[in-house]
């Protein structure tokens, strides 16, 4: 195996160390019985809530460690393989800490916070193993770069193309060029924009070249058919300037759109790789100021 | 007939003007000729502020003017000032077109037609050659240049490119996001220039990025009467228009000095475009009294050109002074010191090592002074099998032991006084084969790879004894390492040396078995026609051979060979090379085996195709010639550019690799980034000797990069930037806590004008334990680098 995940790092070992700890806690946890019932301030109590702490800490530390690119602490592929499997066994070893005592308090929000966070990084392990491919099959080997230069050079001669045609037809091309949208706000990217102009604008280009087409040959035909016939060039009928400018243009709106639907999808998936760490990042910030509140109350009041 | 004078200087470069001076110093009758208006053309055309350095920085300067290292501007003003100060008499904007006659009677002839005559000539004209100008009036107008040195200089300008060459389309291309630019085109396409830059420039003038005038030439270049810019007037088919513009920009090439140089009588050792002319101690060429200095005899840096021209002028006064090297080469032969001075010395090395007997006394000097001498302790290892150094041993007294054999440290060959080693992986770029110790009482002489390589091309006897013994080496290393020369003698004297260029075919599928290549420099890819497709059955890097099959089953060639990159091979003919099967039992039943080896691979490559598939794609991607590749893995890749960052975080801020740029099969993503070929191309012209590699592989560039952007233009992967580095690294926590400064690895230091540009490549992180960065980085395994020795089982893999 040349390329080794993250997941599989080093022979599985984070998963194994991972499993072996909440074995040997659950265990202990089962065989351990407190006179006032399991929870947190009991012996093992203590000790789970410190290893599960310190795991938090050291799985925090993972954004320090990745940007200390000169650091030889092991590889961050390693940190990262450890910070999924450690990570995951947080929801055994800190749920054995609260002894199954949950409550409206602080504590309960420090774990409820932990919870999301692990949630929130399910969610990426499992983006990670789904989005990076369908990038690359997206792609098709061109880039995003030289996709947007070759959708302005597209507009550019569709607007000459149409200015020929009908100032119907040339406004309704500059509009839907001019209001072409490419990603925007995080709800935008998530989704795909929507593209009125751009319906409006191929329903009208379809529909004058359906009339032209049925002035010359007195056919009818839908303009879905019409589309695939047209840029098929299966239709050649005669060589009206006009129709051959409808025919051309539809065939540039047609590899646009698909060029602007091929850069929105691109955004699209980036962004679904990458939506996750805005929350988990600030919830393990928010996670950190909770944990330590804590840990102070409780000895606060011990 | 024109003014007479005892010497013409031509050129007024390093070598030239330090002449004149020395000759100004002396009070000789001299001439300074100068084809340009101004004083050494090939530094005042250096980027404006550029670092200029003082190579090599042992060597004492001995010169009138003085130089030390330091930005253009100040080198060029100290020179003009030491000429003012010696009133020297040059005469500027006066190419010379012929040279005629010899010692005590020479006539050169001037551009003007102008003549003069001169008892002796110093040719120092350097190799760039004189550029081609516009050829009308005003082409030496203030608003026509004849370079561009950084295309951010100038913004909203109206800018007038000459020329559909690879330049005037690259200067186009880079001026016209922020000017108004039009390029002149003689002819009515463009074809001149690669095949990605005319479709660039097509792509251009299509959009309306830029003008094109297609059969179009200048006529005349006026300049503005008030202010900057002119006027334009150019002749097209349809007539003749006039343009304003604010700069004219033509990149017309240049005429290269060979020609020139020739048609004075002057000699070439060979046809190979690096040879330059072999010149005497005293610089003196094969006609007398014509003497070539600076970087036409072959010595590119500064202060070594500038001695020279010191040096030259007392020669031409009948003084013999000791080269500035002497106390350098002395220094050298301290351990020797039975070899008595440096002519003894000199003269000691000569005739105890064949393979220099050829060299003139003043390249045997040059070849010393990048040369060590050494006396290693017997049994001290010279280098390791798999070490990748490079350099070329000769052995001038005792002996040297080689373990042909790894299993077995004492099966050793002996080399003696006279023999060297070391030219395989000189010559392959590959790992060292063997490792060689030293004998008793042993002194050598290492010499590095570059040093070696010119000898080899400029010396044609070097070139033969070199290659011979390679041919008999690589056939006992293939075969039999313990055989006698005599035994071999048959197919080493039918052997020969073929080259081919990427995708030439060695022998293809269906062509009668008659030969057997060994290949000793790039690799070769194996295929077959297999219903109407080709597959790639196997790589095939130097070290190894192909073409036993046919050769052993005596019938048609099974598969196509080809080259995947430039390639040499050795040709052993079928004839003699059976016999010698015949003969030693141990060479058929070595071929045998790997004919049973491949045809087994074969077997199982075309019932995977998609392995032929992946390796075809590598192939290339320039794989073939490559020790180490970044490879990603898209499907693991999170594009989070980690890789990215952390090379420029570990490397002065400037990254060297490109994530998303470069080709990508299946899953499988080549990006832009150095292969650490096995020759590597931007080691080709380095002038500091800058780039090198080190004894694990790695291809690195050194300190005394001087910025020139040779190596930039030499790679054909575009993986070296020219780009400041600076070590400034932003805080983490401060990034971190309260979002002030750039986060790590995405440090972009504001632009400084005043900072020297230098080359920019991968070294592998070789100063940082570990590994390299870039891998290390990496948050889920997508990155990796890899050696062409795994390229089959990466094949396999993906």
């Amino acid at each position: 195996m040349f390329h080794e995940s993250f997941m599989r790092h080093a022979h599985w070992r984070w998963l194994k160390a991972a499993l072996a700890l909440c074995g040997v806690a659950t265990a202990i946890y089962a065989w351990h019985e407190p006179a006032d019932g399991a929870n947190g301030g009991t012996w093992l109590g203590y000790t789970l809530g410190t290893v599960a702490a310190l795991i938090i800490v050291l799985l925090s530390w993972l954004g320090v460690r990745k940007r200390r690119y000169a650091s030889r602490l092991g590889t961050v592929k390693g940190w990262v393989s450890a910070h999924v499997y450690l990570g995951l066994s947080l929801l055994v070893l800190a749920t054995l800490h609260t002894g199954f005592q949950f409550g409206a308090n602080l504590h309960t929000l420090a774990y409820a916070l932990m919870v999301l966070v692990i949630a929130s990084g399910v969610y990426g392990v499992v983006a990670y193993a789904r989005y990076p491919r369908l990038i690359t099959d997206n792609r098709a080997q061109s880039t995003r770069e030289a996709w947007l230069d070759e959708i302005l050079e597209l507009n550019e001669s569709a607007i000459r193309l149409a200015d020929a045609i009908t100032p119907e037809v040339h406004r309704s091309v500059l509009r839907s060029a001019e209001r072409l949208r490419i990603g925007g706000g995080w709800r935008d990217q998530l989704s795909s924009p929507s593209q009125d102009e751009r319906a409006q604008e191929m329903a009208l280009v379809g529909e004058s070249l359906r009339a032209k087409l049925a002035a010359s040959s007195a056919q009818s035909v839908a303009t879905e058919q019409m589309v695939f016939l047209a840029t098929t060039s299966l239709v050649v009928t005669d060589r009206d300037p006009q129709l051959e400018r409808l025919k051309q243009l539809l065939e540039l709106l047609t590899r646009r759109n698909e060029l602007v639907d091929r850069v929105n999808r691109d955004v699209q998936i980036h962004a679904r790789l990458q939506i996750w760490l805005y929350w988990h990042v600030p919830l393990t910030a928010a996670l950190l100021a909770a944990l330590t509140a804590h840990i102070v109350s409780v000895f606060l009041y011990w | 007939m024109g003014d007479s004078f005892r010497i013409a200087i031509v050129g007024s470069g390093p070598s030239g003007l330090s002449a004149a001076a020395r000759a100004a110093e002396l009070g000789l009758s001299y001439v300074l000729l100068e084809a340009e208006p101004h004083l050494s053309n090939t530094i005042f055309r250096y980027q404006k502020g550029k670092h200029v350095m003082a190579e090599p920085g042992v060597l004492p300067l001995r010169s009138p003017l003085p130089f030390e290292a330091g930005r253009r501007e100040q080198i060029l003003s100290n020179w003009a000032k030491g000429a003012a100060a010696l009133k020297l008499q040059a005469r500027m904007a006066s190419p010379v077109t012929a040279i005629a006659g010899q010692k005590g009677g020479f006539t050169l002839t001037l551009k003007s037609g102008a003549t003069l005559t001169a008892e002796f000539v110093v040719l120092a004209i350097g190799l760039q050659g004189n550029i081609r100008k516009l050829g009308v009036p005003g082409e030496d107008a203030p608003f026509v240049q004849y370079q561009l040195d950084d295309p951010d200089e100038y913004q909203d300008e109206s800018i007038v490119i000459v020329g559909a060459g690879d330049a005037g389309i690259e200067n186009a291309l880079a001026l016209m996001d922020h000017n108004r630019v039009t390029i002149l085109n003689r002819d009515s396409e463009f074809t001149r220039a690669k095949e990605a830059n005319n479709a660039a420039v097509i792509k251009a003038i299509g959009s309306g990025q830029m003008q094109c005038l297609y059969k179009a030439a200048i006529a005349k270049a006026e300049p503005a009467e008030d202010g900057p810019g002119g006027r334009l007037t150019i002749t097209t088919d349809s007539g003749e228009v006039t343009v304003d513009c604010r700069r004219v920009i033509a990149r017309l090439g240049a005429m290269p000095p060979r020609k020139f140089v020739e048609s004075c009588g002057v000699e070439f050792p060979s046809k190979d475009p690096n040879s330059v002319p072999a010149v005497s101690p005293n610089y003196e060429s094969n006609v007398s009294g014509l003497y070539i200095v600076g970087a036409l005899a072959g010595f590119p840096l500064i202060k070594q050109a500038m001695n020279q021209g010191f040096e030259v002028i007392e020669f031409i006064e009948g003084r013999n002074v000791e080269p500035a090297d002497t106390p350098l080469l002395r220094a050298k032969f301290e351990r020797v010191p039975h070899w008595g001075d440096i002519d003894a010395a000199l003269l000691t090395i000569q005739s105890r090592v064949p393979v220099l007997a050829p060299l003139t006394p003043l390249q045997l000097r040059e070849f010393l002074l990048d040369s060590d001498v050494r006396t290693p302790a017997p049994g001290e290892a010279l280098f390791r099998r798999n070490d990748y150094t490079d350099s070329f041993y000769s052995i001038v007294e005792g002996t040297v032991e080689v373990e042909i054999d790894p299993a077995d440290p004492l099966n050793i060959v002996r080399l003696k006084a006279g023999d060297f080693f070391g030219e395989m992986s000189l010559i392959s770029g590959r790992r060292r084969s063997a490792t060689v110790r030293a004998g008793d009482d042993c002194v050598l002489i290492e010499t590095p790879r570059r040093s070696m390589n010119k000898l080899i091309n400029s010396v044609a006897d070097v070139k033969r004894v070199v290659d011979e013994v390679f041919i008999r080496r690589a056939i006992q290393t293939h075969f039999v390492p313990n055989i006698d020369a005599a035994v071999l003698a048959p197919v080493v004297a039918t052997a020969r040396i073929e080259r081919f260029r990427a995708n030439d075919v060695l022998f293809r599928q269906g062509d009668p078995g008659d030969c057997l290549h060994l290949v000793r420099k790039g690799s070769v890819m194996i295929t077959r026609d297999v219903g109407g497709r080709d597959v790639v059955l196997a790589y095939v890097p130097a070290g190894q051979y192909v073409g036993e099959m046919a050769l052993m089953s005596e019938g048609l060639r099974t598969a196509t060979v080809r080259a995947a990159v430039a390639t040499e091979t050795i040709r052993l003919e079928g004839e003699p090379f059976k016999e010698l099967m015949d003969r030693e039992p141990e060479i058929r039943d070595q071929v045998a085996r790997t004919y049973k080896d491949r045809l087994t691979a074969n077997v199982h490559a075309q019932h995977a195709k998609q392995e032929g598939g992946v390796i075809g794609f590598l192939l290339q991607q320039g794989v073939g010639e490559a020790t180490d590749v970044l490879l990603i893995d898209e499907g693991l890749c999170v594009r989070c550019d980690q890789c990215e960052k952390a090379c420029a975080d570990t490397h002065g801020n400037v990254s060297r690799l490109d994530r998303e740029a470069g080709p990508t099969f299946q899953n499988l993503h080549v990006p832009t980034s150095c292969r650490h070929c096995e020759h590597p191309h931007c080691m080709k012209d380095c002038p500091p000797d800058a780039i090198r590699r080190s004894a694990s592989g790695e291809v690195f560039i050194t300190d005394s990069c001087i910025g020139c952007g040779n190596c930039e233009r030499n790679c054909p992967y575009g993986v070296i930037q020219m780009g400041v580095m600076t070590p400034e690294a932003p805080s983490l926590w401060r990034w971190m806590l309260f979002g002030q400064g750039s986060e790590p690895g995405r440090h972009e230091p504001g632009y400084n004008p005043d900072a020297a540009k230098k080359a920019a490549k991968c070294d592998m992180c070789k100063d940082l334990t570990g590994g390299p960065a870039c891998v290390r980085a990496c948050p889920t395994g997508a990155a990796i680098r890899v050696s062409p020795e795994d390229f089959m089982r990466v094949a396999r893999t993906n």
